[in-house]
Formats: structure tokens, C-alpha cells, sequence
């Protein structure tokens, strides 16, 4: 269990377009963070750190489990 | 083609014009002292420090023309990551040339210029490794 590696999935895509279609560019700005840095977020590519990831939960107005979840 | 990748790749292109620049000049490395082969090396590390300042006003200017925007050069803990792997390859990658050109000099007993000049382009070498990392990673 320990050492299975967990997939850390999120509706950051879904939440930006729900905020009055938020631009990626918009979010970066918000909590500070390059778009190409949204971008890796929202493709899965990237899981960022746990301030990172409260920063992202507060811009939408959400709790982080809102946000990411654990994909299958 | 994001700011990450341009930037990247001003590094490989100054680090490529400062190896080529350097072989150039070191031809006859075995004939040459090591005051010279020194200067050259000193030279060629200027080199690309000049030309990674050239070419990244070059590439900024040419995209913010390309594009009608000024993309904002953020730092971010993504980039710190990346940048520490990066830095871990190219330490592995001078390291292990390390022992190899050691090894090397003391098999075949060549002269320390050999040695001096290898070093120097181990560290281009990593260098260029480490920043095609990045290009990987930044995709």
C-alpha cells in the first residue's frame, strides 16, 4: 500500500470554466505560478505541491478536496 | 513554443557556439602550453555567457514581435523541480566524464592539456544534457 503510487487527478479545467471561463493565464496569476505550470496541473502531468494546491482550492472558492481528488 | 523552451534553448545554442568556438581554437592542443590552452578555455566560457545574453534578447525580441505579447518569465516550484533534476543529471554526467578522462590520462599517459581541455568540455557537455532534460521536461 505504502509504496503504490497514487494518482492525484483534479477539476481545475472544469472549475476555471465554471469562474466565468477563466483564462489559464488568469489562474497562474491568481496563485502565482507560470500558465505552462496550469497547463502540466490540468493535463495530470504535474501535482503540485500541498500550498500549491490550497492556493488553487481558494482561487475557485473550494475546499482542496473539491478540487483534487484520486484518480483510478 | 512557450518562454521555458525558448530560454532552454539559448542555453543549448551559447553552450553549442562556445564548444564549437573552443575546438576550433584548440586544434593543436598538444603543442600548446597551458597558459594558452587556459585563455582559451577562459575565452570560450565568455563566449557563452555573451552569447547566452545575445540570443535571449534576440529570441525575446523576435517572439514578442511573432506573437503581439510580452510572456512573463514566472518561477515557479515546477521549475525549481525541474531545475534540480537537471542539475542531478548534469552532476552525474561530469561526474562519471570525471573519472573516465582521469582514467583515460593516467591508461594512455597523456598530458594534462588533454586532461584540462576535457574537463572543460565535460562541462559543456552536462550542460547540454541537462538543458535537453529540461526541453523534455518542459513538454
Amino acid at each position: 500500500m505504502a509504496k503504490k503510487k497514487i494518482n492525484i487527478e483534479n477539476f481545475v479545467r472544469k472549475l476555471r470554466f465554471n469562474n466565468n471561463e477563466m483564462t489559464q493565464q488568469e489562474l497562474a496569476d491568481l496563485v502565482g505560478i507560470s500558465r505552462q505550470t496550469v497547463v502540466a496541473i490540468e493535463k495530470y502531468k504535474y501535482t503540485p505541491s500541498l500550498e500549491l494546491a490550497f492556493k488553487i482550492a481558494l482561487a475557485f472558492h473550494k475546499e482542496i478536496q473539491e478540487v483534487f481528488y484520486i484518480g483510478k | 513554443m512557450n518562454i521555458k523552451i525558448r530560454n532552454t534553448l539559448t542555453e543549448i545554442i551559447s553552450a553549442a557556439i562556445a564548444i564549437i568556438w573552443m575546438y576550433s581554437k584548440l586544434n593543436a592542443a598538444a603543442n600548446m602550453s597551458i597558459t594558452s590552452i587556459t585563455q582559451v578555455l577562459v575565452q570560450g566560457i565568455g563566449i557563452s555567457i555573451l552569447a547566452a545574453i545575445f540570443f535571449a534578447i534576440v529570441i525575446a525580441i523576435v517572439s514578442a514581435i511573432m506573437t503581439q505579447s510580452k510572456e512573463k518569465n514566472v518561477v515557479d516550484e515546477r521549475d525549481n523541480i525541474i531545475e534540480f533534476y537537471a542539475l542531478r543529471l548534469s552532476s552525474v554526467i561530469f561526474g562519471i566524464s570525471l573519472v573516465i578522462i582521469l582514467t583515460l590520462l593516467g591508461w594512455f599517459n597523456l598530458p594534462i592539456n588533454f586532461g584540462i581541455i576535457a574537463i572543460t568540455f565535460s562541462v559543456f557537455l552536462a550542460s547540454i544534457c541537462s538543458t535537453f532534460l529540461k526541453i523534455y521536461l518542459y513538454k
